[in-house]
C-alpha cells in the first residue's frame, strides 16, 4: 500500500517537475525571441516584420501559462510533501515527550490535516464549476479560466488521497503503538 | 468578545499550535479559518474565499519565482560547481592559517549567487569540503559550523527565495532588493573569514596546515569558475537591468545551470527525477505556508490588529531605533525555534505596519530635488538657465527649493508624498536586509539552528556540542554586522537610487 502511494506522489512530482521545466523553457524561449526582436528593430523595422511572420518573436501571453502550468506543478508536488512528511514543523518541544503522546498528537494532527485537504480540493472543485458557467477567459490567451482549475484539481485530488491515507496511517499507528510508516524525513529550503 | 481581541488571541493559539508540532502552513491555515468563521459568523465566507485562493496563490506570477530558483540551485549542485567553486578558492586561501575553512566559505559566497536557498548551499557545499577540511586537520566541529555558517551566505547573496518572499509581502521591487543584498553579503562573507582567524588564533590546534597551490594550477582551478559567473551576471544583471523580471531571471538562471550540468554529465534521467523530487517537496512546503500566511494574514487584517498595534506604538513615541531593536531581538529569539521562511511569514504582515510607521528619514527633500533636478538636465530638455543656476546653488548650500522655482523649471515628482514614498522603500529594504540577516542566524543557532543538523549528520563522528561551541564565533559575527548594518544604514542603501 505505502509503496503504491509513494509511486503516485512520486509520479504527480515528477509531472509537476516536467511542466515546471516546459514553463521554464517557454519563458526563455520568449525572452530569446523578444531579444532578438528588438535588436532587429534597432537594425531596421522591416528584418524584425519578417521575422514575426516566421514566428519569432515573443511568447504571447507567456505569463499566462506561467501562471496556469505553475497551478499544475505547485498543486502536483503537494503529495510528495505529503507522504514524506516534508512540511516544516517545530519539533523541540515535542520531541521530550513520551513516544505514546507524540504519536497521538501526530495522529490528530494528519486528521486535521486530512480534513483540510479534503476541504481544498472541494472548493476548488466548486471554483471550477462557477469558472466553467461563468464562461471566464484569460485576457490575452483567451483560453477559459476553469482550464487552469482542472489542471489543478488533479494533484488537488492525490494531495487530499494521501492526505486521508496518511492519517489512517498515523492513527493506526497511535492505536497500536507501533512505527509504520518511515520517520519523517525533513525538506531543504 | 471584540474583532480586535479575537485577532490579538489568535497568535498566542497558533504559536501553540506550532510548538505541539503541528505544520507551520497547516497551523497558520487553521488559525485564519477558524478566525473567519469567528468573525464573520459562519463557514460562508472563509469557504467562498478557499474556491479561488489557493489556485490563485499557487498561480502566483511572482511566486513562480521560487520553484525556478530552487530547481536552479540543484542544477549547479549537479553540473560539479561547487567543486570548482571551493577549488578555486582552495587554491588562494587554502595554504593560510584556516585557509581551508576560508576557502569553504568563500565557496559557500560563490554558490549563493547561484542559489537561493541556505540549507541547499550548506549541504552542498559540505559534501565538497567536509571532506578535504578533514583530510587537512581541521577539527570537527570547527569545519561543520564553518559550512553551517557559510550555507547562510546562500540566503543572503542574491538570488534568495526569501528576500523574494518578503518582497511580495511588503510590496517592494525585488531587484533593488536584491541589489541592496549584495554589500552585506560580501560583508558576510569577510565578517566570516575574520571569524575564521580568530577561532584558529584562539584554538591553533584545531586547523591543520595545507601546502600551497602553485600559480598554474590555481589559475586553472580559477578558469573553471566561468559558468557560475555567467549565470550570475545573466540572472542578477538581467533582473536588475530591467532585461527581464524576476521570474524570467529565475528561467533563465535554472535553464544555464541546467544546461551546465548537462555538459558536465551531471544530468541523467535519475539525478533529473532526484532534482524533481527534492524541489516538489521543497516547494510544496514553501506554498503550502504562503498560503497558510495568506489565510491567516487575511482574517487579522480583517480584525485590524496590525493596524491597531502600528497606531499604538507610533502613539507612544517610542524611539524608532529602539522598535526596530525590539522586533531584530524577537527575531533572533523566535529564530532558536523556528525557520527563517515561515518566521517572516508569519510576522512580517504584523511588523511591516509599525515599520512603516517609523520615522527615520533617510532621504530629505534637498536630496530628493537635487536627484530629481539631475535627472531632469540629464534628459536634456531647455531650461531657464538662470532660474537652473540659483536651483542649484540653493540645493548645494542645503536649502530646499520653493514652489516658484520648481514649477519654473517644470520639476516633478518632489512632492511631500513622493518624498515619503521614497523614505518608506529605503526603510522596506534597510528592514529587509537587518530581517533577513536575524533570521538566518536562527539557522546556526542551537539548540534547533537546521543548517547545523543537516551539517552535522555528515560529519557522523562530531559530537554536536563541538558544532555549538564552535558555531559561537560565527553568531558573533553576525551579530556585529547586524549592529553594523544598523548604526550605518548607508551601507545598505548606497548602491540605490533615490
Amino acid at each position: 500500500m505505502h509503496s503504491v502511494m509513494m509511486r503516485l506522489a512520486r509520479v504527480m512530482a515528477f509531472l509537476g517537475g516536467a511542466v515546471l521545466t516546459a514553463l521554464i523553457l517557454l519563458t526563455c524561449l520568449s525572452i530569446l525571441g523578444r531579444t532578438l526582436n528588438s535588436a532587429l528593430h534597432a537594425i531596421g523595422t522591416g528584418w524584425a516584420q519578417s521575422l514575426i511572420e516566421l514566428g519569432v518573436g515573443p511568447v504571447n501571453g507567456d505569463f499566462e501559462l506561467v501562471e496556469a502550468g505553475m497551478a499544475f506543478a505547485i498543486f502536483a508536488f503537494l503529495p510528495l510533501c505529503q507522504i514524506t512528511a516534508g512540511h516544516a514543523v517545530v519539533d523541540i518541544f515535542t520531541s521530550q515527550m513520551p513516544d505514546r503522546l507524540r504519536r497521538v498528537l501526530a495522529s490528530i494532527t494528519e486528521i486535521v490535516f486530512a480534513l483540510i485537504l479534503v476541504l481544498i480540493a472541494v472548493q476548488l472543485w466548486s471554483g471550477m464549476e462557477s469558472k466553467i458557467r461563468s464562461g471566464q477567459t484569460s485576457f490575452i490567451l483567451a483560453y477559459p479560466v476553469w482550464w487552469g482549475y482542472a489542471g489543478a484539481m488533479v494533484g488537488a485530488f492525490f494531495a487530499a488521497l494521501i492526505a486521508v491515507y496518511m492519517a489512517v496511517m498515523r492513527t493506526f499507528e497511535a492505536a497500536t503503538g507501533r512505527a509504520i510508516l518511515p520517520e519523517a524525513e525533513g525538506a531543504e529550503h | 468578545m471584540s474583532d480586535i481581541l479575537i485577532g490579538a488571541l489568535s497568535f498566542p493559539a497558533l504559536l501553540l499550535l506550532i510548538f505541539l508540532r503541528v505544520p507551520i502552513g497547516l497551523a497558520m491555515f487553521l488559525a485564519g479559518l477558524v478566525g473567519l468563521v469567528i468573525v464573520t459568523g459562519d463557514t460562508t465566507i472563509p469557504f467562498a474565499r478557499l474556491k479561488s485562493e489557493t489556485y490563485t496563490t499557487f498561480s502566483n506570477y511572482s511566486l513562480s519565482i521560487i520553484p525556478m530558483f530552487l530547481l536552479m540551485g540543484h542544477f549547479a549542485t549537479l553540473g560539479g560547481m561547487s567543486q570548482a567553486l571551493f577549488k578555486a578558492a582552495e587554491g588562494f586561501l587554502g595554504h593560510r592559517k584556516g585557509g581551508v575553512a576560508m576557502a569553504a566559505v568563500g565557496a559557500c559566497a560563490g554558490f549563493g549567487a547561484i542559489c537561493g536557498s541556505s540549507l541547499a548551499t550548506a549541504a552542498t557545499m559540505g559534501r565538497v569540503a567536509l571532506p578535504e577540511l578533514r583530510q587537512y586537520g581541521y577539527a570537527g566541529g570547527f569545519s561543520t559550523a564553518t559550512l553551517a555558517a557559510g550555507g547562510t551566505l546562500g540566503i543572503l547573496i542574491p538570488p534568495s527565495v526569501v528576500l523574494v518572499i518578503y518582497a511580495i509581502l511588503t510590496e517592494q521591487n525585488i531587484a533593488k532588493l536584491f541589489l541592496a543584498a549584495f554589500i552585506p553579503g560580501i560583508i558576510a562573507a569577510l565578517g566570516y573569514v575574520i571569524a575564521i582567524r580568530l577561532y584558529v588564533a584562539i584554538n591553533p590546534n584545531e586547523a591543520g596546515t595545507r601546502p600551497r597551490v602553485p600559480w598554474g594550477p590555481r589559475m586553472q582551478a580559477l578558469f573553471k569558475v566561468w559558468p557560475v559567473l555567467i549565470v550570475f551576471a545573466l540572472v542578477v544583471g538581467g533582473i536588475y537591468a530591467g532585461i527581464f523580471t524576476p521570474t524570467e531571471g529565475a528561467a533563465v538562471g535554472a535553464f544555464g545551470t541546467g544546461l551546465i550540468a548537462w555538459f558536465a554529465g551531471g544530468l541523467t534521467w535519475a539525478s533529473l527525477g532526484e532534482s524533481f523530487r527534492v524541489t516538489a517537496k521543497a516547494t510544496a512546503m514553501i506554498f503550502f505556508i504562503v498560503l497558510g500566511a495568506a489565510f491567516y494574514n487575511g482574517f487579522l487584517a480583517l480584525t485590524q490588529v496590525p493596524q491597531e498595534l502600528a497606531a499604538w506604538i507610533s502613539g507612544q513615541g517610542f524611539s524608532p531605533f529602539l522598535v526596530l531593536i525590539c522586533i531584530l531581538v524577537f527575531y533572533l529569539l523566535l529564530g532558536c525555534v523556528m525557520d527563517s521562511l515561515s518566521m517572516i511569514l508569519l510576522t512580517i504582515p504584523i511588523f511591516w505596519p509599525i515599520v512603516q510607521e517609523l520615522d527615520f528619514s533617510f532621504v530629505s527633500m534637498v536630496e530628493l530635488q537635487t536627484a530629481k533636478l539631475a535627472e531632469l538636465v540629464a534628459s536634456g530638455k531647455e531650461l531657464p538657465q538662470a532660474v537652473l543656476a540659483e536651483a542649484q546653488a540653493m540645493l548645494a548650500a542645503g536649502q530646499e527649493l520653493p514652489r516658484e522655482i520648481t514649477r519654473e523649471l517644470g520639476l516633478r515628482g518632489v512632492s511631500n508624498g513622493v518624498l515619503n514614498r521614497v523614505n518608506t522603500e529605503m526603510v522596506a529594504i534597510w528592514f529587509g536586509i537587518l530581517v533577513l540577516i536575524v533570521v538566518e542566524v536562527g539557522l546556526i543557532t542551537p539548540p534547533v539552528g537546521m543548517n547545523l543538523f543537516v551539517i552535522n549528520a555528515m560529519s557522523r563522528d562530531t559530537p554536536m556540542t563541538h558544532t555549538y561551541k564552535a558555531v559561537l564565533y560565527f553568531v558573533g559575527s553576525d551579530l556585529v554586522r547586524v549592529a553594523l548594518l544598523l548604526t550605518f544604514p548607508v551601507i545598505t542603501l548606497f548602491l540605490l537610487p533615490i
